[in-house]
């Protein structure tokens, strides 16, 4: 399963923001989310959302002696895997990375984005759950 | 959810403090609109003139702002300049939510800065920083400024444009592309204090009481909501498809209210017709609906114009209140009182008033310098930059009211206006609920204090009954119960402002949307606070006397609480709603019923007796 981002649907709403760090860490903060609207919002009023693309090959974990079934599992990494995502899919806050574990296979973002700009897609590429 | 501080910052001495929201205050009025009045009434007096540094100027996010809610919208208010008395305006957009990451609930500026200011609250920390280089910038030249120079794009900037600086008198502040807290006059306030914007960034957790739970009830709540017919349709025309409506049944103001309906040629201006225009619906922050346009101009004199809007007010105050029926010219006009920050409402009043007079021959070209010929779409952009510069007949009209010293004595016999404050977009001499909820409005002339809009469903009276607790006509036209709603709304407004609700994703839009034992439910998940339905009822109630009681103290009483005089005197003369007419008599018993569910005397003023039982005596 993995995420998949239609962004010319996106609001720029930033519940998907909130509902991830509120059901991962307890407490509501942008900044502790796996998933970022990258906005223009003064400009030409770009909504992109931004999260883990599920990558069959994970640069991510590159050079690492690691299970990368288990830690695909996980939503909080060492932010230095950060700099490995070519897409800039891992968002960092005071040392950490925050990795999209798809919530264990149902999503909580996808279920809030009232305007269907994020759906889930069944996909071999990477198995979680 | 609790732990947002308040800050008391002093500009004169670029000093300030930081203090806790004591838990009483919260349980008695809440956050937002609530807290703001509270802390406005301690300096608030009929001898402290608005654009004097001791004029309070209060930002209030809702309790609820910032967290999983319908809306996170924050609450600007001051004295007034525009009215000199009640100031207070709510504004949507992300900034709320970042005040309150940034550790903040409620500000509270007073003072005046020796050269221009900004003041930067990022993380629990306060700084002042210069603003001089951003003096003479637009609202969005501003915004685009201090993200550059603060590095951050998620910096969220409140700020006032030209006409701030120059204390327009119905200057706005604003955030975003759109968003504004238009009326008023907040943004005057802000120029007076040399206080240029404020910036916010927060990184700060939001504790919640109850995740897990919270989680649940929102994810059920916006599923509801979501499947309604009012969220969807707002979220494909946004509030510009209130227009057909106005228009169909005749309330909208054409002409300053020499008439009530453009007929057919409404169809330039509905929302059908701005869809050709939107290139995407977009949210403020934390909201399902996305009612707000993106709109781009491709062609015509206009080709390249593109931003955000226009919303319906600003659609029937630069259109037909104004004779325009041109829709291009009302984008490009709501843009440009966007970007020099003016409230596209009191523009749009000030304009007619000043067209009608024109039409009339009170006042010529002598003061007006140009032809004032009703629907001149050429004309109107030039005006607002006019009053946004304040130059020539802008000048006179960025003075609001006073600018009758200029027209002349009989001139404001032409300014349909509440207390001071100019009536909006629409007439209210059809449906009486919406014309009492105009006259007994705490900020003068305004929809947004108790607009019962379900009124216009024509619901079954039983439905009614159930929600306001007591007999109402479902006749758009009839008298009867209508005091009982336009209270009750009163209270129920005051509360989700206090919230940080959305009023468009409450009762305002739909009787099966949130209420107040919603509210209830919510507060306890989010906040842990334990209030109930009728304590939260009591706190709206608490929150509208508060208002009241600052009214009373500059001499407002029973009969400031009217309309217009042609409201009583000219029936509607042709249209849909041809005819209609409030009936001095009527209005009176509509009165002395709405004081007595709001348990105040007879003149309007809030006993003592009242006073004391909400605690606020």
């Amino acid at each position: 399963m993995k995420i998949k981002v239609f962004k010319e649907l996106c609001s720029g709403c930033r519940i998907c923001e909130m509902v991830c760090s509120l059901s991962h860490t307890g407490t509501i903060n942008p900044e502790r989310s796996a998933i970022r609207i990258r906005k223009d919002d003064l400009g030409n009023g770009l909504r992109e959302p931004i999260v883990c693309r599920g990558c069959r090959k994970m640069a991510c974990l590159e050079g690492e002696c690691t299970e990368e079934s288990q830690e695909a599992k996980k939503f909080t990494w060492d932010g230095k895997r950060a700099e490995k995502c070519t897409f800039g899919a891992l968002p960092v806050f005071q040392g950490e990375a925050y990795h999209c574990d798809l919530c264990g296979g149902d999503p909580r973002c996808v279920k809030v984005c009232t305007p269907g700009a994020l759906r889930t897609r069944h996909s071999k590429k990477r198995a979680v759950a | 959810m609790l732990n947002r501080k308040m800050a008391f910052i002093n500009l004169s001495t670029a000093s300030y403090e930081i203090a806790p929201v004591p838990e009483e205050l919260r349980r008695s009025f809440l956050g937002g609109r609530g807290i703001n009045m509270h802390l406005l009434s301690r300096f608030y007096s009929s001898h402290l003139d608005p654009f004097s540094p001791g004029n309070p100027l209060l930002f209030g996010a809702g309790m609820l702002t910032g967290s999983l809610s319908f809306g996170s919208r924050v609450n600007i208010s001051a004295r007034s300049p525009e009215s000199d008395h009640l100031g207070d305006s709510s504004m949507g957009g992300d900034f709320g939510a970042e005040m309150v990451y940034a550790g903040f609930s409620h500000l509270l500026f007073q003072g005046r800065s020796d050269a221009p200011v900004y003041v930067f609250l990022n993380d629990n920390r306060i700084e002042f920083r210069d603003a001089t280089h951003l003096w003479g910038l637009d609202t969005l030249q501003t915004q685009k400024q201090i993200r550059s120079e603060l590095g951050d794009s998620r910096v969220q900037v409140a700020c006032i444009g030209q006409a701030g600086e120059k204390r327009v008198r119905f200057a706005s502040v604003r955030t975003g592309r759109k968003s504004a807290a238009g009326r008023t006059g907040m943004g005057a306030v802000m120029g007076s204090k040399n206080l240029k914007a404020v910036a916010v960034r927060g990184t700060q957790d939001l504790q919640v009481a109850d995740p897990q739970g919270l989680l649940e009830y929102y994810g059920d709540a916006q599923k509801k909501l979501a499947e309604s017919k009012w969220a969807k349709a707002l979220g494909r025309q946004g509030t510009p498809l209130l227009f057909k409506f106005a228009n169909a049944m005749g309330f909208l103001s054409y002409c300053n209210h020499q008439y009530t309906s453009v007929g057919e040629k409404g169809l330039a201006l509905e929302a059908e017709a701005l869809e050709a225009y939107s290139t995407g619906m977009l949210s403020c922050f934390g909201c399902p609906v996305h009612c707000r346009h993106r709109f781009s101009i491709e062609e015509g004199p206009y080709a390249g114009l593109s931003g955000e809007g226009p919303e319906y007010a600003s659609i029937g105050s630069l259109g037909p209140k104004i004779g325009n029926l041109d829709l291009e010219t009302v984008i490009h006009s709501t843009e440009l009182c966007n970007l020099y920050g003016l409230d596209t409402i009191s523009t749009g009043s000030y304009i007619a008033w000043a067209m009608e007079l024109f039409q009339r021959g009170i006042i010529d070209r002598k003061i007006t310098g140009i032809p004032l010929e009703w629907g001149d779409s050429k004309i109107v952009p030039e005006i607002v930059r006019r009053i946004a510069h304040r130059q020539g007949i802008g000048d006179v009209l960025a003075e609001g009211y006073r600018a009758a010293d200029a027209f002349g004595g009989s001139s404001l016999d032409y300014l349909p206006s509440v207390k001071k404050f100019p009536l909006e977009m629409t007439d209210e001499r059809l449906p009486k609920s919406f014309a009492l909820g105009m006259a007994t409005s705490t900020r003068g002339a305004c929809h947004m204090r108790s607009r019962p809009s379900i009124d216009v469903l024509g619901l079954p009276e039983e439905v009614l009954r159930k929600i306001y607790g007591g007999p109402v006509s479902n006749q758009l036209s009839s008298y009867e119960g209508k005091a009982r709603m336009v209270w009750w709304h009163e209270l129920h407004n005051a509360v989700t402002d206090s919230l940080g609700f959305c009023r468009f994703l409450t009762v305002f839009s739909s009787p099966h949307a949130p209420q107040y034992e919603d509210f209830s439910k919510w507060i306890r998940l989010t906040a842990g606070l334990s209030l109930t339905p009728e304590e939260l009822r009591i706190a709206g109630e608490r929150i509208y006397t508060l208002e009241r009681v600052m009214l009373a103290g500059d001499g407002l009483s029973r009969e400031d609480d009217t309309l217009p005089r042609r409201y009583f005197d000219e029936p509607v003369a042709e249209g849909p709603a041809m005819g209609s007419v409030i009936d001095a008599k009527e209005f009176q018993n509509m009165l002395d019923e709405y004081y007595r569910l709001h348990a105040w005397s007879r003149q309007g003023i809030p006993t003592e007796k009242t006073l004391v039982k909400l605690g606020i005596g």
